[in-house]
């Protein structure tokens, strides 16, 4: 019978409560460890597709008769249109229609950032429709932008009111620390930069919209454009097969969506709307800059007395205040915290989420701020963890639903240990030094999420669901835990997915939760359609349900029995086995997180101020593991795209006007091969015992949170510079070394 | 616009040089160049090495493989950008190659650009100049130009020939142009002496495709070491010792980059001698 229960649901640390209905059971949980597919190494199902290039993106994406829409932007960081006349862009040949501000409401007359969309066209290629804009008559009024995120702060031009957190007294906590350590740290805006740029193409069929979009949440999409047109939400259709890389900023349909869904509206051909590189670079969302001036309190044995932090964030002219502050309350278990946030208003294009928003950012501050802690009172930084370590969720008094930070911590022992000899290798300039930083992060996922599974006469199955996978691996692990269930071969597995007229809802693909929304789900169909193969096999062979299992294709009974698993679908001919399942709730009450810590040797020219990280261990507790090789990819990328956040990336801006002066990747510097370290992944793999019938965590997020503090940590190791501010490129790392070479000047001269 | 396609030297009549289009196609969808026509020179410009001559058609790719080139230049052609970018780009065109100066880039109206002041010297200038940046602190990008420049290359032009020092200029008043290039003048050739030793090092914000922050090659001679540098200046820079460095005029933001050029130069130094 159906259950109407009350659950809570959490993505990347939003909780929300919700009413889901629950009909089955709970399953049985399954052992620890690899089985017979899931916990084992499966390359990815689609992997050759997509090396070959016959994977079809939405970039590749060409339908007949097909519009291209080209976007005028803003040059200026803050402007008043006082004139706009789009006719001779209208009057060009190939432009088939124009918005503008009086048309759509995503156009503005306002521009509060360079890049904000002011109007459109669309032509039969988009250099017509380009070039046409270039027509447009515009008459600006030039006004001086605000893009100091501390002015902003004075000035009170802010997203929300200042948010707060107090825990305990930080001032008595200060009062009894042995040491104080306090330190401004930054971090820089960074660009998500996706292989596939933001993109739709949106056609109408009579009165159902279909949008194929890259996108992370297919059923998101759906929502925001049937709300925004004021059409129901089974009109409108959204595709995404492939899709060329997310990371956050790719969970709304996005202003682009709603400029071709008009224009093939008015135009009644198919429209693409795709942002180029360069607008990519301007208005695409970005992780945020952020100031957090940062202080820890700490008793001579190490444990913490108190934290504090200010963090100011550069939100944008739009966008969100992401969770800065989180590790600073989560990660220790420090009776004394207090810290505020302040969202600054200003003239930047809105951030989006990037992997893991906040934490990357907080976590470099953080866990820097505690290895300047363990320097003063020389204890060994992993030690001084080990002293903090969290053993309850302090921010809201909950127990964990698993937590095995202490079994990284031990794993991290023999990469940690490998210091003396790293250091031992610094020769002339180079010097080598090992760094380390913890993690913490969300990850549980939560319902509603379905999938059906259908297994025909030939006894394959298809999971169907309308859900994505952003390149992470998903249809892979969802065959996985489909084939583990159903006792099936992988190869006799496969995952439909993409369509959301093509089944039931799904879930997001953010916040590290698609395998533990999803996959709960997945298992569920899978044993559905296992009960009735194993309810035909007992009338077939006249034996009980419960001495029968599947395993390796067959049906086996408890008494050495064994048939062939088409010998019982066999009998269906057209028939069809049925399976349907849906995510259960969450444990009540308690924590669902996900937790690491991270290894890295580097080496720095003294003289030059080049960094080079050599090695990277990163050792993750995100519950039970479905596909290593996939996870062991997933802590790769998260990584190497954490080094780019360390080292190269910034968006830069003109301090006069507010230009984005990289707007192509030859100026914003994304690491190569060349600059990948030797990584290390190594996971927990403990189910989760209370989340749901998988125990399974995400990971999609956690490998990039504490990679910029390791590397940080490593570097104070190998010269004795503190570097605080992001990236670090040769300029701050010289400017770190003088300074330090300046402190030890004027310390007294060591015993 | 129209592609010309000529066989022989004597039948080129204007037009704006293509070869590579590595550097060229980029500036032209940029609008930062404009040609009503292109003209393919891969036919009359020579390609390839022999006895101390480089034809300006030779691929960086070529370049950095032959045992005939002397290693400063070698390196350089190594150094700069990727594989793909190298197999297509020539000698000719990299020394020709246009600044990555964002502001000339985005086309602010800077001096470069014809505008009476230089956007990066109050504003964003990480990877600017720190010599002959009074009226443009755009930085000159070409690894191979600073290595032809201590290995003490001449340029054989359709009209002339000259020390590559010569090649460029940095901006006046009156003419804004980094290069004495007549209009539709051609390179042809480099002639490059053959040094007792040479090397290129390089600095730059990632392990492979950037441009140089800072590059600093150095040729031994009988009489002596010379020495290019890349990524100093508007043009590329020579100097005659280290001493010179202490005459650079760094803006706030590029004042590392000296820090930079001090360490390598030494490494450059006691690596040819």
């Amino acid at each position: 019978m159906a259950r109407l229960i009350r659950t809570e649901k959490e993505v990347e640390g939003n909780y929300t409560e919700q009413w889901i209905v629950v009909e089955e059971d709970p399953l049985e949980r399954w052992p620890a460890g690899a089985l017979e597919t899931v916990g084992k190494p499966v390359p990815r199902e689609d992997g050759a597709e997509r090396a070959r290039g016959q994977a079809t993106y939405t970039a590749d994406l060409q339908l007949p008769g097909m519009l291209h829409a080209a976007v005028l932007r803003s040059p200026h960081a803050r402007a008043r249109v006082k004139r706009l006349d789009l006719s001779k862009v209208a009057d060009t040949p190939g432009v088939r229609a124009v918005l503008g501000p009086d048309d759509l409401d995503v156009f503005t007359r306002e521009p509060g950032y360079p890049g904000a969309p002011v109007a459109a066209a669309a032509a039969d290629s988009y250099g017509q429709a380009a070039r046409a804009l270039d027509l447009a008559e515009v008459e600006w009024e030039v006004l001086d932008p605000l893009l100091d995120p501390d002015e902003a702060v004075r000035e009170g031009s802010l997203h929300d009111e200042p948010e707060r957190y107090e825990r305990g007294d930080a001032e008595a906590g200060f009062a009894e620390a042995d040491v104080v350590v306090e330190a401004e740290y930054r971090t820089q805006t960074v660009l998500h930069n996706s292989l596939e740029t933001h993109q739709s193409v949106c056609e109408w069929n009579g009165d159902t919209l279909t949008v194929y979009i890259s996108t992370q949440f297919i059923w998101g999409v759906r929502s925001e454009i049937a709300e925004k047109l004021g059409i129901p939400e089974d009109k409108v259709r959204v595709v995404c097969h492939y899709m060329g890389g997310g990371f956050g900023a790719k969970n709304h349909p996005g202003q682009y969506t709603f400029i071709g869904a008009e224009f093939a509206k008015r135009t009644g051909r198919p429209v693409r709307c795709a942002l180029t590189r360069r607008e990519e670079n301007l208005a695409s969302g970005n992780r945020h800059a952020t100031i957090q001036r940062l202080k820890a309190g700490a008793r001579a044995d190490g444990t913490l007395t108190a934290l504090q932090g200010e963090f100011v964030m550069a939100v944008g002219w739009e966008g969100f205040q992401s969770w800065t502050a989180g590790p600073m309350k989560m990660l220790y278990g420090c009776p004394n915290v207090s810290t505020v946030e302040y969202g600054a208003k200003i003239n930047t294009s809105p951030n989006a989420a990037f992997r893991a928003p906040g934490f990357v950012e907080g976590t470099f501050g953080l866990e820097c701020l505690l290895d300047e802690v363990a320097a003063k009172l020389e204890i060994d930084p992993l030690e001084l963890r080990r002293r903090n370590h969290a053993d309850v969720d302090l921010v809201d008094d909950r127990p964990f639903s698993s937590k095995n930070l202490i079994e990284c911590y031990e794993r991290a022992e023999p990469h940690w240990a490998r210091r003396q000899e790293v250091r031992a290798r610094s020769e002339g300039p180079w010097q080598r030094g090992v760094g380390m930083a913890s993690q913490i992060w969300f990850g549980g996922g939560g319902p509603p999420s379905y999938a059906w599974v259908r297994v025909g006469s030939d006894g394959r199955a298809t999971v169907i669901t309308a859900m994505q996978d952003i390149g992470t691996g998903t249809r892979t692990a969802m065959a996985q835990i489909a084939a583990q269930e159903l006792g099936l071969p992988i190869d006799r597995v496969q995952v439909a997915l993409g369509d959301s007229a093509r089944g039931p809802y799904a879930a997001i693909s953010a916040g590290s939760s698609t395998v533990p929304s999803m996959g709960p789900a997945v298992r569920a169909a899978a044993h559905d359609a296992a009960r009735q193969i194993i309810e035909i096999a007992a009338q077939r062979f006249h034996l009980e349900e419960r001495v029968l299992s599947l395993q390796d294709g067959k049906v086996v009974s408890a008494d050495d029995g064994s048939w062939e698993v088409e010998e019982v679908t066999g009998l269906l001919e057209d028939a069809q086995i049925l399976g349907k399942g849906a995510r259960g709730p969450n444990p009540t009450g308690m924590r669902v997180l996900t937790f690491g810590v991270q290894v890295a040797e580097i080496a720095v020219d003294v003289e030059t101020g080049e960094i080079r990280v050599e090695r990277v261990a990163a050792i993750h507790d995100v519950g039970r593991v479905i596909n290593p090789l996939g996870a062991s990819s997933q802590v790769e990328g998260g990584i190497i795209q954490g080094l780019g956040h360390t080292l190269s990336e910034e968006r830069l801006l003109d301090p006069e006007s507010g230009a984005v002066l990289t707007q192509t990747l030859d100026a914003y510097r994304m690491p190569t091969i060349a600059d990948v370290p030797e990584i290390v992944t190594e996971l927990v793999d403990i189910p989760d015992e209370h989340l749901t019938s998988l125990g399974a965590k995400g990971l999609g997020e956690p490998p990039i949170i504490p990679i910029a503090a390791a590397v940080a940590n490593a570097i104070r190791d190998a010269t004795g510079a503190d570097v605080r501010s992001l990236p670090i490129t040769r300029e701050e790392m010289l400017r770190a070394l003088a300074e330090a070479k300046e402190k030890a000047r004027g310390a007294p001269a060591a015993v | 616009m129209e592609l010309l396609r000529p066989s022989s030297l004597a039948e080129l009549d204007g037009g704006v040089p293509i070869a590579g289009g590595t550097e060229l196609v980029p500036l032209l969808r940029d609008g930062l160049v404009e040609a009503e026509t292109l003209v393919d020179v891969r036919e009359i410009v020579p390609r390839g090495i022999s006895e101390g001559r480089i034809g300006a058609g030779t691929t960086l790719a070529e370049l950095e493989v032959d045992p005939q080139v002397p290693h400063a230049l070698r390196e350089a052609c190594a150094s700069a950008a990727s594989p793909q970018l190298r197999s297509m780009g020539t000698i000719g065109g990299n020394l020709l190659q246009a600044t990555r100066c964002w502001y000339w880039r985005l086309k602010f109206p800077c001096y470069l650009h014809g505008g009476d002041r230089c956007h990066a010297r109050e504003g964003t200038h990480r990877e600017h100049a720190v010599f002959g940046n009074d009226r443009c602190a755009s930085a000159h990008p070409s690894d191979p130009a600073a290595a032809l420049l201590a290995l003490g290359a001449r340029v054989h032009t359709d009209r002339r020939d000259f020390p590559l020092d010569d090649l460029y200029r940095l901006p006046t008043d009156d003419d804004r142009g980094l290069t004495t290039l007549e209009p539709s003048e051609l390179i042809l050739e480099l002639e490059v002496p053959q040094p007792q030793a040479s090397t290129y090092l390089k600095a730059m914000d990632r392990r492979k495709w950037a441009f140089p922050l800072v590059g600093v090659a150095a040729a031994r001679f009988e009489d002596g070491v010379r020495f290019g540098l890349a990524g100093v200046a508007p043009v590329p820079w020579t100097i005659a010792d280290a001493e010179d460095l202490d005459s650079a005029t760094p803006l706030p933001g590029t004042k590392y980059k000296l820090e930079i050029a001090r360490a390598l130069f030494r490494r450059a130094l006691e690596a040819v001698t």
